[in-house]
């Protein structure tokens, strides 16, 4: 859906894409003015846990003005400087903090103060990535763009599940002046296999049956597999039972892939088998490593917005075949910084691998950066 | 004498012919000294003599290397760089004008008339120089400062140096500093040879002070035939030829173009109906600093913020001769283009460049000769676009009356053909969204296709020929358009095809790759010029259109309800957004194929596997040892193994796949060996030096940056490129800025350089600008709060209120009225965001006005960066607040005056308060009787008369008032006149505005009434306790109790008669005499007693002088009787 542009405000249509396009115009300042969000849905306007993201923006900046029609369908967004510091944010409990984190983990290196975010919420959803893989896929990327790792962390307090949540996560980022061009196109064998399972407010078995059936996957192509279990008990357990696996296969080039699968939302009636989370689990981990690239398929958008944001020089990343989410990202950044990427699709050189193992298409994204600078960034 | 010289004789020296010396030197003579380093050759003198001494010295050349380091930046000079910009600046009468002629006439051979605005010559085979002269306008001399690759700075030798020199070294070093190179001139007004010298010498060494030690300067002796002589102009243009630069932050961050030409297309007939219309203007000139983006906003220097409505390139106007043949015995080699000087006016009128203007406003007469070049040329211009773009836009009419078709559609048609889905499309276009859209879902819905098939692979075997087949259908609709373009246009078009062929087949070669997923993401973009294109076109309909980058040229029903679905999608960063595929199953046998070589424990391609590396290993250990045993020559590392390694090669080569590489690993190994060898077996290589490799990585880091920056685009086509990286430096682009305010056009001057300058991400937005600030050392002034100050920052010259301030130890901004003297103090001001450390510079007044600039001295007020950016401000000021007790109980205080209302002491309720004396308290609650009224505590009883204070701090607001400088806009006589706001000090003097000062403030004479203390009244109980001599005495208490008599009241005066004065007269008289004596007699008896004291230590002296000297004799005595005795004994 491309945008209009409307004194120098631009101008969508929809409620998709609204977390990308506020974050696009909170880095790039422009305005950006949202028309007829679920203007024929039953309840329409925005919902709940976009207003928190609203807020939790505001919180991260000074000087944002956010205007809300009187029906919730349309919304006017100027940004103001990104300021940062501790900032506190209880998450709506409808999206996992995964929404709210990717957000403050693409803003934070370009804050005034070093970010350090206490979010509570829904650690692990079904519609967001969870703060495991972020901590574990996505942390890693920003650090190939800062490159020192001053204080960059991600520490899980207490992990929530659906619908009630009760989980904390704390997100420190530093903050640099502006990122690094990167180059990086070979991603590769996997060596090892990691995985921590958490078990909430359900029977400790639970979590070492996930265990063995992830491990019976993955013992078939990797001797090195090594999972965790988080059995967390009381205030730690956060608010609703639920169990889940996060498994994580680290290349000998230090590329993350994550995958993830959860028990079913309590109360919703579904169940399914310990042993069913851990095997989807892992034959989701098997597709991720099959598609390849230097990032993880979840991960793409971010790369792709880091090395758009990079100094004026030439970034280079292969990674896997787009999704549809990184697509859409590659639109916005285009509407936002005029920035294109140049995208090929790499081929193997040898034709007859073809038949017997293919590997998925990877596509290689060139860009030359914007030359984005931390405007917030004080100097003495 | 003589026998003594004889004897001073010395002994000549013999060398020694036998023994281990001579040996020694034999056999150093021996070697060939020739070749030898001096450090082989006398090895002693080189050896470490004092530890300290050693590390003194290596400390020194760390220190020497260290200081030379500088960051090392990424080179972004691109290969075929723009001009370089010389500018010429200087007081008027100074010869600058004379310069740039000599200058143009020793570079192109060619007399130019009238210079006016920028002049581009093209100086070598890989330079081109942009002329331009700088006015004498402080606003044109912060512009050309902005730009200037090297500036030419012109001093009148027999004035010296003026102000406008001085300032414009300041307006350099605040804006990154370019070359400077100075240059004398009317040196042949000075007679006398010695003044001459003298002049020279002292002006070299202020140029030196003021630009760095040994800057060049140059010597223009004399004018003969209003020329300089040549061979100095020929000295100073080869120096100029050869200028090396060093990028400048500033201009490395941010595109800008230096207009060299100003065309107005707005409709004639609009102007005539409204001469105060809006115009839409195109600017021209030369992409500098970094790729300029499509859509980014600009500043023009003198008018404001524009946005670019329409950017594209165009062929050179001035292009480096070495870059192509001439193709024409007609086309001149075009070394020289300004447009605004009108140089080769004429030519240039029949110039490609001006055929872009078809339609705005001249040429409606052409000859034919000037048609045919005009059609060959817009060739030539339009197949700088894609040709495949052009290929998908050509459509044909198959009956007449019918649809267009283009080549898409037969292509999806043969997609839906394949697919069995022979759904007869009514609309051609809808079958063109069909397949994008099959494109756009990136084939996540597998329900076409099978299920082994990868969901997301949409380009797997059965599209596959797919694709070909439609791209044969491509070239051939491709050959069909081209012939229906050939019968139109019959000649030009041949040429034109043989030209594109090529290209078009390497386009398509990659555009299978690569252009698919473009197209996937960003739609049908359009691609380099082809924008401009489209406006014209609509211009042509009278239509006023603005290209959106995203606009479809159809726009169905069908897209549209697909839009509208995926319009409130809830947002999922997934791969599998929100329906979730079933995943191929990875454990089956047949699918662990795919993935086994993923992991540390599959195959892996030769040049990684560990056990084909540690064969290859030994093969070559073996090799090496062979080779070693025969012929490697130690001293130089060189190997002469040529012949064994193709051996090798061939030997491998014949084994397995992949053995390239192993062989290329083979001669990598070799190379490293040899590397390594040649520096362990150097011996001149084992000398201690510092570890520079950290500075060396960096180095390398930036070298590959910028080759890869350089490299990575190179086999993009031409507008492809353009939209990836942006219009790179060095391209001649034309900007279309629509709403440009009508006075640019009519007040139009080409002296006035048009600084056109790219502002990054959120440069364009206004907040307030937290900076460092030092007043001018030279300028008269210090400068006051809020008095409106003309900045200029970045590309920007504005007017705008600051607010000083001084960043206190806790970080508080504390407001300061005026900016204090040889200090930094902090400034705050509403303006344009613009990134931290850019420098700027201050103004009060940018008014050319002789008489003011007499009475400024020098116009600079003050200079500084930018420290931070935020959208609000916290200035705060210093305010007392001042009460007064009302009542006073023990450490308690009710305090009125400090504070209006309840709901003001509410506010500070628990502040700290304080008395004059020092006493500290707290403010507690507020009372209801006097208004205003509170509570405090102190630390101790206060006293009535004690003023209460209490220290708050007050904020400051930034008065939100921001006026970019729009000299550009004024009229030609009134450009260097820009007047802003006034100072309140400036109105009132006009106005001839007095205030009444405030009574308050006057200086009046202190009236001090004289203090009345009350009687000191002692307790009587403390009375008691005191000693007697501190009891107050002078109330005596009698035992009746009523108050004694007051004796000195009851005396008599005494009054003598005559004698009786006389008497005590001469009494007096007598007692001073006799005090006198006394006095005299006293002083004489001192002096006796000293004369006295003096005389009895002489004789004391004289006694132990005897006594000593007796001592001494007997001690020598005793002695000589002792030694006499001793050899006795």
């Amino acid at each position: 859906m491309p945008a209009t542009v409307q004194n120098d405000a631009l101008v969508y249509k929809g409620s998709n894409f609204l977390r990308q396009r506020l974050l696009l115009s909170t880095l790039s300042g422009r305005s950006v003015k949202i028309e007829e969000i679920r203007s024929t849905h039953n309840d329409p306007g925005l919902r709940e846990y976009e207003v928190s993201l609203i807020r939790l923006l505001d919180k991260v900046t000074n000087g944002t003005r956010v205007e809300l029609s009187e029906t919730g369908t349309s919304l006017f967004y100027q940004p103001g400087i990104l300021i940062g510091g501790q900032v506190t944010h209880s998450c709506s409990t409808q999206r996992g903090i995964g929404y709210y984190l990717e957000i403050l983990l693409a803003l934070g290196p370009f804050c005034k103060e070093p970010l350090n975010a206490v979010l509570q919420g829904v650690t692990h959803h079904d519609l967001d990535v969870s703060v495991d893989k972020v901590k574990t896929a996505a942390l890693p990327v920003l650090l190939k763009f800062i490159l020192v790792d001053d204080g960059l962390e991600l520490k899980v307090v207490r992990r929530g599940a659906p619908p009630l949540g009760g989980g904390e996560v704390v997100f420190r980022c530093p903050v640099r002046r502006h990122l690094r061009p990167l180059q990086w196109s070979s991603w590769g064998l996997v060596k090892r296999i990691r995985g921590i399972v958490y078990a909430l407010r359900v029977s400790p078995t639970m979590a070492n049956r996930v265990v063995e059936a992830a491990k019976g996957v993955m013992l078939k192509f990797l001797p090195d597999v090594y999972i965790n279990t988080d059995q967390c008990r009381g205030p730690n357990a956060g608010k609703s039972p639920g169990f889940g696996v996060s498994l994580v296969a680290e290349t000998n080039e230090k590329t993350f892939y994550c995958s993830e699968a959860k028990s079913p939302e309590a109360g919703s009636g579904e169940s399914a088998l310990p042993e069913d989370i851990g095997r989807e689990c892992a034959q989701r981990l098997l597709d991720e490593i099959y598609r390849g690239g230097c990032v993880d398929s979840g991960c793409q958008w971010l790369l792709a917005l880091w090395m758009a944001l990079g100094q004026k020089d030439v970034s280079e990343c292969v990674v896997g075949p787009l999704s549809d989410y990184t697509i859409g990202f590659l639109q916005h950044l285009k509407e936002f910084f005029g920035v294109m990427f140049k995208l090929e699709v790499l081929r193997t050189d040898d034709d007859d691998s073809d038949d017997e193992a293919a590997p998925a298409q990877r596509v290689k994204m060139t860009c030359v950066g914007i030359g984005y600078v931390n405007m917030s960034k004080r100097t003495m | 004498m003589a026998d003594e010289s004889a004897f001073d004789k010395k002994k000549s020296h013999r060398a020694k012919h036998a023994g281990r010396k001579a040996e020694k030197k034999k056999k150093k003579n021996q070697l060939d000294q020739s070749n030898l380093s001096a450090r082989q050759r006398n090895p002693k003198a080189f050896a470490i003599q004092s530890a300290v001494r050693a590390e003194r010295q290596f400390r020194r050349k760390e220190d020497i290397i260290a200081k030379k380091q500088h960051i090392p930046q990424v080179d972004k000079t691109p290969l075929e760089p723009p001009p370089i910009v010389v500018a010429v600046v200087g007081p008027p009468r100074v010869g600058k004008t004379t310069v740039i002629n000599n200058l143009i006439k020793s570079f192109v051979k060619t007399n130019v008339t009238s210079i006016n605005g920028p002049v581009t010559i093209v100086t070598s085979k890989k330079r081109r120089l942009t002329l331009i002269e700088c006015n004498n306008d402080v606003n044109s001399m912060i512009d050309i400062a902005k730009c200037a690759d090297l500036v030419l700075l012109l001093c009148d030798a027999s004035f010296g140096f003026e102000m406008e020199i001085f300032e414009f070294l300041n307006i350099c070093q605040v804006h990154g500093m370019p070359k400077i190179m100075g240059v004398l001139t009317h040196l042949d007004m000075i007679k006398n040879a010695k003044t001459l010298k003298t002049t020279k010498k002292t002006l070299k060494h202020r140029f030196w002070t003021e630009v760095y030690a040994g800057a060049k300067l140059f010597y223009l002796s004399g004018i003969v035939h209003g020329e300089y002589l040549r061979n100095e102009v020929k000295n100073l243009s080869r120096f100029i030829s050869v200028m090396k630069f060093r990028p400048l932050s500033w201009r490395m961050t941010h595109s800008y173009v230096l207009g060299d030409r100003m065309e107005d297309v707005t409709n004639q007939e609009a102007i005539r109906k409204d001469p105060k219309i809006s115009r839409d203007v195109v600017l021209y000139g030369y992409v500098r600093g970094v790729p300029l983006m499509k859509d980014s906003a600009v500043h023009i220097a003198g008018i404001g913020d524009m946005k670019i409505s329409e950017l594209s390139h165009l062929p050179d106007p001035c292009p480096l001769p070495s870059k192509e043949k001439k193709r024409h015995l007609m086309e001149r080699e075009r070394q020289i283009y300004a447009p605004f000087s009108g140089v080769g006016g004429i030519v240039y009128d029949k110039d490609a460049v001006y055929i872009e203007l078809k339609g705005s406003h001249s040429h409606k007469k052409e000859d034919e000769e000037t048609n045919e070049k005009k059609e060959l040329l817009k060739n030539v211009v339009e197949t700088t676009e894609t040709v495949d773009e052009q290929m998908q836009e050509s459509g044909f009419k198959l009956f007449s009356g019918g649809a267009v078709i283009y080549p898409d559609m037969i292509k999806d048609d043969e997609y839906l053909q394949h697919n069995n889905k022979a759904q007869q499309s009514s609309d051609d276009s809808d079958s063109e969204e069909e397949d994008n859209d099959s494109d756009n879902d990136s084939g996540i819905d597998q329900s076409e296709k099978d299920s082994t098939k990868v969901p997301w692979d949409n380009d797997s075997a059965s599209e596959k020929g797919d694709n070909s087949a439609s791209e044969k259908e491509d070239n051939e609709d491709e050959n069909k358009s081209s012939d229906d373009e050939s019968e139109v246009v019959d000649f030009s078009s041949k040429w034109k095809d043989k030209l594109s062929e090529k290209a078009t087949e390497a386009y398509f070669e990659r555009q299978k790759t690569s252009k698919n997923i473009m197209r996937l993401v960003y739609g049908e973009f359009e691609i380099g010029n082809k924008n401009k294109d489209k406006i014209e076109d609509s211009d042509e309909s009278d239509e006023e259109e603005i290209g959106g980058l995203f606009k479809r040229v159809t726009d169905t029903q069908k897209k549209k309800h697909k839009e509208k679905e995926t319009l409130d999608v809830d947002e999922c960063s997934f791969f599998y957004s929100l329906n979730k595929p079933t995943i191929r199953d990875w454990t089956s046998e047949a699918n662990k194929q795919f993935l086994i070589n993923s992991f540390v424990t599959g195959k892996r391609s030769a040049d990684e596997d560990a056990s084909e590396l540690l064969k290859l290993d030994d093969a070559s250990d073996g090799e090496d040892e062979e080779m070693f045993g025969d012929f490697e020559d130690l001293e130089t590392g060189e190997k002469h193994a040529a012949e064994d390694k193709n051996n090798a090669k061939e030997e491998t080569g014949n084994k397995r796949k992949g053995e390239m590489t192993k062989a290329e690993i083979l001669e990598k190994k070799k190379k490293l060996k040899a590397k390594f060898d040649s520096e362990y077996d150097n011996p001149d290589e084992h000398r201690i030096t510092g570890d520079h490799s950290y500075y060396e990585n960096l180095k390398a880091e930036a070298l590959k940056q910028s080759e890869l920056n350089k490299s990575v685009f190179d086999n993009l086509d031409n507008g492809m490129r353009i939209e990836v990286e942006g219009f790179r430096p060095g391209l001649y682009v034309r900007m279309l800025f629509k709403n440009m305010p009508a006075e640019f056009v009519t007040n139009f001057e080409a002296s006035y350089p048009i600084l056109i300058g790219s502002l990054n991400m959120a440069e364009q937005n206004i907040g307030y600008v937290s900076c460092k600030v030092k007043k001018h050392r030279w300028y008269k002034k210090i400068l006051k709060t809020n008095d409106p100050l003309i900045i200029s920052l970045g590309w920007r010259r504005f007017q705008t209120l600051p607010i000083y301030s001084k960043i206190e130890d806790d970080l508080k901004c504390r407001y300061l009225k005026y900016t204090p003297e040889h200090v930094t103090c902090n400034m705050h001001f509403y303006g344009p965001i613009t990134p931290q450390n850019s420098g700027f510079l201050a103004l009060q007044t940018v008014t050319n006005d002789p008489n003011d600039i007499k009475q400024l001295g020098f116009r600079i007020a003050a200079t500084g960066s930018v420290n931070e950016i935020n959208k609000s401000t916290q200035i705060v000021k210093k305010l007392k607040l001042v009460g007064t007790p009302i009542k006073i109980y023990k450490k308690t205080a009710f305090i009125k005056d400090m504070f209006n209302s309840t709901l003001e002491v509410a506010k500070f309720e628990g502040a700290r308060i304080k008395t004059v004396s020092g006493i500290r308290g707290q403010i507690k609650k507020a009372i209801n009787k006097p208004e205003g009224g509170f509570r405090a505590t102190f630390e101790d009883k206060i006293k009535m008369s004690d003023l209460v204070f209490c220290r708050t701090w007050f904020k400051v607001d930034v008065t939100r008032f921001y006026a970019p400088v729009v000299n550009l806009l004024m009229p030609v006589e009134t450009k260097n006149a820009w007047q802003g706001m006034k100072t309140k000090g400036q109105l009132k003097r006009e106005r001839n505005i007095k205030y009444d000062a405030n009574n308050d403030s006057m200086y009046t004479d202190i009236q001090r009434q004289p203090a009345v203390f009350k009687p000191l009244v002692i307790p009587k109980a403390l009375q008691k306790g005191l000693p007697y001599r501190f009891k107050p005495k002078s109330k005596i208490t009698t035992l009746s109790g009523e108050a004694p008599k007051d004796t000195s009241k009851d005396r008599v005066a005494v009054v003598k008669s005559p004698y009786e004065q006389k008497v005590t007269s001469v009494m007096k008289m007598l007692k001073t005499n006799f005090e006198t004596k006394k006095e005299v007699q006293k002083q004489a008896t001192k002096e006796r007693l000293k004369a006295h004291k003096r005389q009895m230590d002489a004789i004391e002296w004289r006694k132990l002088k005897r006594q000593k000297e007796l001592k001494k004799k007997i001690c020598r005595t005793l002695s000589k009787m002792g030694n006499k005795k001793k050899p006795q004994m």
